[in-house]
C-alpha cells in the first residue's frame, strides 16, 4: 500500500501526463480566417462603456445608405448610426454637446491599429449632422473578410480613408472638462 | 377607279422608296457599341474618342499581336514577350527582341492594361496605348521588334488577303487604310480587350462564394489589407495595382478640371553608391522628371496572376514570390556584394511605406495562398485572346 502522499503524488503525475498526451494528440489547430472582432467596444470618457455584439447592432435602430462603386454601380450598407451607439454609452450629444463638450471626438479604431478621428460637432444633429453608420451589412450580407464583421461609412467623405474596416473601438475622447 | 389603281401605285412606290432609305441608313450606321462584358466590380473602360472600339479592330489587333512578320527579321511579334500563358508575361527578367538584343526590364502583363493611368514601369507621361506601342515597333534602345520606317511591313499587309479583308471590316472608310496609325490603333483595341477577373477570389470577393478559395488565402487577404504590411495602399482596386483609369474617372477629372494623381514607389530594391542609388539605366522617372527624389521610383504593377509572371520586380531580380516576401518584410533589400552591392532599406529615396514587417511562417503560407488566389485560369486559354493563324505560322 502506497503512502498517502505517494498516493495524492502518483494521481498528481498521472493527471499530468495524461493532460500532456491529450494536448499532444490533439489535432493541430489552424486559425480560422478572423477579420475583425466580433464585438465592438465603446470605451474612454464616456459614463456607460459597452461592448456590442452583432445581434445588439440588430436591435438598435438602424439606417442604410448607398455607396458608389469604382464601377460606378451603388451598394448598400446597413447598420447603426453612429451617433446612436455614441448616446447609448452616454457620450454628449443632443443637449449635452455644448461649451467645453464641443472639444470632444472619437477615435475609431481598427484590428489592425488603424485609426481616425471624428469630432462629435461632427456627428450631433444640430451641428455637422453627417450620417455616419457602423455598418454590419453590404448589399443585404454580413460583412467579411477583410472587412468586417464591423465597419464605418461615411458617405459625405469625398476619400475613403475614415470608413475604418474591421472596426474594433469606439473611444470617446473629452479635451476639456 | 383609275384614281384609286393611281394611289395604290403612288402608296407601293413611297413604301419601297421608304424600305431603301431605311436599308441605306442601316448600312450607314457605324457598328454596334463594343461589348465589353464586364464582370462585376469592373468599370467601363476608358477609350480614346479617336479610336473607338469595335469587334473588328480587337479582332485585326490579335492577328499582328502574334504576326512574327511584324519584325525585322520574322523571329518575333508582341507575343514573344507577352505570352497568353504567362498571363501575357515572358517568364524571364528581361525581355528579349527579335535581334537578340536585351531590354532592361521585364515585360509587364497586359492583363487589365486597358485601366492602367501609366503605361510601362517608369514613364509617367505614357499613357496611350496607341502611342505606347510604336516603342516596341520601331525602338532602337533597345531593338524590340525591329521595323523601321519605310520597310517592307506596310507593303506585306497591303498583298495579303488576310489582312485586306481584316482592315477593310476594321477600317471601312478610310481611303488608306493600311497606315501605322491603323496598326497601332488595332493592337491598343485588342490590349484593351484582355480582361481577367475570373480568378477563385473574385469568386469568393464578389459572388460571396465562401468555398471559392482556401482558409489560408482567406486569412493571406486579411493580412494583405491590415495596416502592419499594408500591401493594399499601392496594389489595391479591383486591379490590385496601381491608380486605375475608366471612362467615368475620365469624366470626372474633365468635371473637376483636374487630372489624376499617378504615383511611382522605390521600395529600396538597390542602394548603389554614388549620385544615383539604383543602377543604370533604370533610375526610375528620374529618367524623365530629372529630379533626384526620384530616382528608384517605378509603378506598383497589378498583382493579378501574379504567381505566373516570374521573375519579380523592374528589372526581374527576384526570382520568387516568397523572395518578394522578404525584400519587403526586411524594408529593402541588402545586397552584400557585387557591382550593386548596397542596403536598399536605406536608400533615400524609399517610400515610407516600406518599413518592414514581421511575418511568421504561417503568415507568408497565407499570404502567397492568397497572390495564388488571384490567378485567372481562363484568361491564359480564353480563345479570343489566343493566337488565331494557323500552327504552321
Amino acid at each position: 500500500m502506497l503512502p498517502r502522499l505517494s498516493a495524492l503524488r502518483f494521481a498528481i503525475l498521472a493527471a499530468a501526463l495524461i493532460g500532456f498526451v491529450v494536448v499532444q494528440t490533439a489535432p493541430a489547430q489552424t486559425p480560422q480566417a478572423q477579420s475583425g472582432p466580433a464585438s465592438l467596444a465603446i470605451t474612454g470618457d464616456v459614463p456607460t462603456p459597452l461592448t456590442l455584439s452583432a445581434e445588439d447592432l440588430m436591435k438598435m435602430p438602424r439606417e442604410t445608405t448607398s455607396v458608389t462603386e469604382q464601377d460606378g454601380s451603388k451598394v448598400e450598407y446597413e447598420g447603426v448610426p453612429l451617433r446612436e451607439i455614441l448616446k447609448r454609452a452616454g457620450a454628449p450629444l443632443g443637449n449635452q454637446l455644448r461649451g467645453k463638450a464641443l472639444a470632444s471626438y472619437v477615435l475609431a479604431k481598427a484590428h489592425d491599429g488603424y485609426q481616425v478621428v471624428f469630432a462629435l460637432g461632427e456627428i450631433d444633429q444640430a451641428f455637422g449632422n453627417q450620417q455616419i453608420l457602423v455598418a454590419d451589412k453590404r448589399d443585404g450580407k454580413s460583412l467579411f473578410g477583410y472587412q468586417g464583421p464591423f465597419r464605418l461609412v461615411c458617405p459625405n467623405d469625398k476619400a475613403g480613408a475614415r470608413s475604418v474596416r474591421m472596426l474594433e473601438t469606439l473611444e470617446v475622447v473629452r479635451l476639456q472638462k | 377607279m383609275n384614281r384609286t389603281k393611281s394611289l395604290v401605285t403612288w402608296t407601293v412606290f413611297a413604301l419601297l422608296l421608304l424600305a431603301l432609305f431605311d436599308r441605306w441608313a442601316v448600312s450607314a450606321e457605324p457598328e454596334a457599341a463594343y461589348a465589353w462584358n464586364l464582370p462585376k466590380g469592373f468599370p467601363k473602360p476608358y477609350v480614346p474618342a479617336n479610336n473607338p472600339m469595335t469587334a473588328a479592330k480587337v479582332e485585326l489587333g490579335r492577328y499582328f499581336f502574334y504576326d512574327t512578320r511584324m519584325s525585322v527579321n520574322g523571329k518575333a511579334s508582341c507575343a514573344t514577350c507577352h505570352k497568353q500563358e504567362l498571363a501575357f508575361t515572358d517568364g524571364r527578367a528581361v525581355g528579349v527582341g527579335a535581334t537578340g538584343e536585351l531590354h532592361s526590364r521585364s515585360a509587364m502583363s497586359l492583363v487589365n492594361v486597358a485601366y492602367s493611368a501609366a503605361l510601362t514601369w517608369s514613364n509617367p507621361q505614357m499613357k496611350s496605348l496607341e502611342e505606347q506601342a510604336l516603342t516596341p515597333m520601331f525602338g532602337e534602345h533597345p531593338v524590340e521588334l525591329g521595323l523601321r520606317e519605310g520597310d517592307a511591313f506596310l507593303p506585306m499587309l497591303r498583298s495579303d488577303p488576310k489582312y485586306q479583308a481584316l482592315f477593310e471590316r476594321a477600317f471601312p472608310s478610310d481611303a488608306d487604310r493600311f497606315s501605322i496609325s491603323n496598326v497601332t490603333k488595332a493592337i491598343a483595341s485588342f490590349e484593351r480587350s484582355i480582361i481577367s477577373a475570373r480568378s477563385p477570389y473574385d469568386r469568393y470577393h464578389y459572388d460571396r462564394d465562401d468555398s471559392a478559395i482556401s482558409d489560408s488565402a482567406k486569412r493571406g487577404e486579411i493580412l494583405f489589407f491590415d495596416q502592419r504590411l499594408s500591401c493594399f495602399r499601392c496594389h489595391g482596386g479591383f486591379t490590385i495595382g496601381d491608380v486605375t483609369v475608366s471612362e467615368r474617372d475620365v469624366m470626372r477629372d474633365v468635371e473637376r478640371e483636374g487630372e489624376r494623381h499617378i504615383e511611382f514607389h522605390n521600395t529600396g530594391l538597390y542602394n548603389v553608391p554614388g549620385l544615383l542609388s539604383y543602377p543604370a539605366p533604370n533610375v526610375g522617372i528620374y529618367e524623365y522628371t530629372k529630379a533626384l527624389e526620384d530616382v528608384g521610383k517605378f509603378k506598383a504593377p497589378t498583382l493579378r496572376n501574379i504567381a505566373l509572371t516570374a521573375p519579380y520586380m523592374h528589372d526581374g531580380s527576384i526570382p520568387t514570390l516568397e523572395g518578394v516576401l522578404d525584400h519587403y518584410a526586411s524594408g529593402g533589400r541588402k545586397i552584400a556584394s557585387g557591382p550593386y552591392a548596397g542596403n536598399g532599406h536605406d536608400n533615400p529615396n524609399k517610400d515610407p511605406l516600406i518599413g518592414g514587417f514581421v511575418l511568421s511562417p504561417q503568415d507568408r503560407d497565407d499570404l502567397i495562398a492568397y497572390l495564388k488566389s488571384v490567378t485567372d485560369e481562363a484568361v491564359l486559354h480564353d480563345p479570343r485572346f489566343s493566337n488565331p493563324w494557323p500552327l504552321t505560322k
